[in-house]
């Protein structure tokens, strides 16, 4: 009988259990069909970090680890514990501009810049979108790189993954729940040591000599033309300041007039009586640094023997108008020797040509054009840019959107051919005379292709010279071009200014984890408890019986009783 | 709080195999030795299965339901069901009665099922920063498993260690054994045992 019973019992117990698994078990198969994102990794970009003269720029931090959040305005919600997630076309410049200024905390942002094809950031401005887009990345790298950021800035490229997480943010912060630890959301992870300075900033400038024809006769060195550009950039995300028109167009513009001018002299019968100087100098946006470094190692005669030198800036993307800078008044007869021979050839083109003279003044320390380090050392110089005013210090140094995009292949083609055959006029004394030596269709017609390719090159090569080593690829290539079309390759390294100091990690990493929050755990432990403690009292009740429960929790009571 | 939820996943988990245990009679007469020696037939048995099926299973090429192989699986899990028995009527237990004895043994198996498939992934998986729901679909299917393996060494029980059964009820325990012996093959996805194949 007692066995019966038991038998019973046991077999309730098993009736049970059964159900319970089956219908644990549709539950674990229905509930399997909804599962939480994963983790998503996105490549960002940190904002620059410098120091000019001991004065602190940039974002001053890289480390990152924050809640997301999509606005500055979500209610009650803590900016400084928030990295706030923004597409740059919807920025709100102004708003922006005071919050960075007023120092209010933040605990991050994280800009997205328009989704990349290919290697462009801005298309060709086929819109006014377009150009509203150029105008806000401008606005915006002048905003960034001149204020103190206390708080990490990392720019990122819209895609899908960043997108979905984005559309959630906002959808989180739309019900009115800001983004906290106890709430629960998306979390933006970047670990990366911290930034150190870069120790020693080296700038390299490659230079290439082409000898001219020295007659028996000639005893005195024969005058050198010099055809100079700076090949480095800077901008907000240095690993993205590719500078294709700011300076990657005169880069180009030189490689190719110093090839034409390598075919030219080869043959000793078409080879000019002037030297020609080519070089490739760093340490642009930080006044020229590199060109001074540069010049002050010549010897004197070398010097002494320059006629002049044309120094290339941003060429790539004008139509109609391009200007001569100059520091020695117009009316300087050098000066208007130069200006007339590039009139003359700009006629036969159909473009003008302005003269801008802006005089330099020794006590201040910037140098706005490259042709005035030249000045500044008495030679002769002019610069030829499709900039009309002189860009401030940082301004106009290659940026976000300064890529492939941004360039017209024709303008760079246009300025090859006026420097070119201004160039070859006065060194093979053809002033005046209407001749074309680097025709279309001959075998020293300027090679759009190889044009094309260098702008292509130049513009997937970050060249942020503090971040440039003296191995990297770009200045090897740059040196081995050089070297191809010229006789004599010199190569010079130099430190930076000590005015101007770098921090480095410029590239992370970011890890986007969905996360839940503090209380959802804590629930779940509360219901894990309750769930536990059922369990308990449903085991006794069934194997021990309903008294034995009850007796576990009037055993204190029943002592009292005894003793008493 | 991450380790925190590895800690809920875990309570989940183990806690239901430690409130059986202290619930339940078993406590009081003392049957861990029991259970400590049902978990480590589990492991053998396991091991015994990992062998079998890295020798004779082959990696389908195509996918096509190959009535062999799942045969094949089905004749292995049943090494299962005799690591049971041995469990069940091998090992000297001590004077415990029948119906704590299967329902030490179960709880034995269950928990060494649980930590040696469920434990490895928590400690991994749960510790990081990014929430999944998936350790607990584990836990709650650990719970399960605990009922399934009650339910089997029950069965097991009945078929060899009571002697005097009621006449109708013997095929049925049969045929429920033989279901049960095979549910796992259902339950548990076959990618599984072909992962620790491929592992060897």
């Amino acid at each position: 009988m007692a066995g019966r019973r038991r038998g019973r019992i046991g077999g309730g117990v098993e009736v049970l259990d059964s159900i319970y698994s089956v219908v644990a078990l549709v539950f674990i198969l229905v509930a399997c069909v909804e599962l939480g994102d994963a983790a998503t990794a996105v490549d960002v970009y940190r904002l620059i970090q410098y120091d000019i003269a001991g004065v602190p720029y940039g974002s001053r931090l890289a480390g990152l680890n924050h809640h997301a959040g999509a606005s500055f305005f979500a209610p009650g919600a803590d900016l400084s514990r928030t990295v706030v997630m923004m597409p740059v076309r919807e920025l709100n410049l102004t708003f922006l501009r005071e919050y960075i200024i007023s120092n209010q905390p933040l605990g991050g942002l994280l800009l997205l810049l328009p989704e990349k094809v290919g290697n462009r950031i801005v298309g060709k401005i086929k819109s006014k979108d377009d150009g509203l887009m150029r105008n806000i990345l401008v606005e915006l790298e002048q905003l960034l790189i001149h204020a103190n950021i206390p708080y990490p800035v990392y720019f990122a490229f819209e895609d899908d993954k960043i997108n979905a997480v984005l559309a959630d943010v906002r959808r989180n912060d739309a019900t009115g729940q800001p983004p906290m630890a106890t709430t629960g959301g998306y979390k933006l992870l970047v670990s990366i040591p911290e930034p150190k300075r870069v120790s020693s900033p080296t700038i390299t400038n490659i230079q290439g000599w082409l000898p001219g024809l020295k007659g028996d006769g000639d005893t005195n060195q024969l005058p050198t033309i010099a055809v100079v550009a700076s090949y480095d950039t800077f901008g907000a995300a240095p690993a993205l300041s590719v500078g294709s028109d700011s300076n990657g167009s005169g880069v180009v513009a030189l490689l190719e007039i110093a090839r034409l001018f390598s075919r030219l002299y080869s043959n000793p019968k078409t080879r000019g009586r002037y030297n020609l100087l080519f070089g490739l100098t760093s340490g642009g946006p930080y006044n020229y640094d590199g060109t001074l470094k540069w010049l002050r190692s010549f010897d004197q005669r070398l010097r002494e023997s320059i006629e002049y030198a044309i120094c290339l800036n941003s060429i790539g993307s004008w139509k109609n108008e391009l200007w001569i800078h100059v520091s020695k008044p117009p009316e300087n007869a050098y000066i208007k020797q130069v200006h007339e021979s590039l009139s003359d050839v700009a006629n036969e083109l159909g473009v003008t040509i302005g003269i801008k003279h802006k005089k330099i003044n020794i006590s201040n320390p910037r140098v706005a054009w490259e042709h005035e380090q030249f000045s500044r050392l008495r030679i002769t110089a002019v610069t030829l840019s499709e900039l009309s005013a002189a860009p401030e210090l940082l301004e106009s140094t290659g940026g976000l959107h300064d890529t492939r995009d941004s360039l017209d292949e024709a303008a760079v083609y246009r300025t090859i051919r006026l420097v070119a055959e201004s160039l070859a006029k006065h060194i093979y004394g053809h002033q005046g005379r209407n001749i074309q030596i680097f025709a279309d269709n001959s075998s020293l017609a300027i090679n759009p292709f190889y044009i094309s390719a260098w702008l292509d090159l130049l513009s997937r090569a970050p060249r942020v010279a503090p971040f440039l080593s003296k191995t990297d690829p770009i200045i090897s290539s740059l040196k081995k071009e050089l070297s191809d079309h010229t006789v004599e390759l010199h190569v010079q390294h130099e430190t930076i200014d000590g005015m101007f100091s770098f921090y480095d990690s410029t590239r992370a990493t970011l890890n986007v984890y969905q996360v839940a929050s503090v209380a959802f755990d804590l629930l779940l432990l509360l219901a894990l408890g309750a769930y536990l403690i059922l369990l308990f009292s449903f085991l006794v009740l069934t194997t021990r019986g309903l008294d034995d429960l009850i007796n576990l929790f009037r055993r204190p009571p029943s002592r009292k009783v005894k003793a008493a | 709080m991450t380790v925190f939820h590895f800690f809920n996943c875990a309570i989940l988990t183990f806690g239901p195999h430690a409130v059986y245990y202290s619930a339940t009679p078993l406590s009081e007469y003392d049957t861990i030795g029991t259970s400590a020696k049902a978990a480590a037939v589990y492991l053998g048995t396991a091991l015994v299965k990992l062998v079998c099926l890295a020798t004779f299973l082959k990696e389908s090429e195509n996918g096509n339901f190959d009535p062999y192989q799942e045969l094949l699986k089905v004749l292995i899990n049943f090494i299962d069901v005799a690591g049971l028995y041995f469990a069940l009527t091998q090992l000297t237990h001590r004077n415990i009665s029948q119906n704590h004895k299967f329902q030490a043994v179960g709880l034995g198996w269950a928990f060494a099922d649980s930590v040696l498939h469920r434990l490895a992934p928590l400690w991994v998986g749960a510790r990081g920063l990014e929430f999944t729901w998936e350790y607990v679909f584990q836990g709650l299917e650990a719970n399960a498993n605990l009922v399934l393996n009650l339910s089997l060494a029950a069965l097991g029980s009945l078929m060899w260690l009571r002697k005097n059964k009621p006449r109708i009820l013997i095929p049925i325990i049969y045929a429920c054994a033989g279901v049960l012996a095979t549910m796992p093959s259902i339950t548990r996805s076959d990618g599984k045992y072909l992962f620790i194949t491929t592992m060897w």
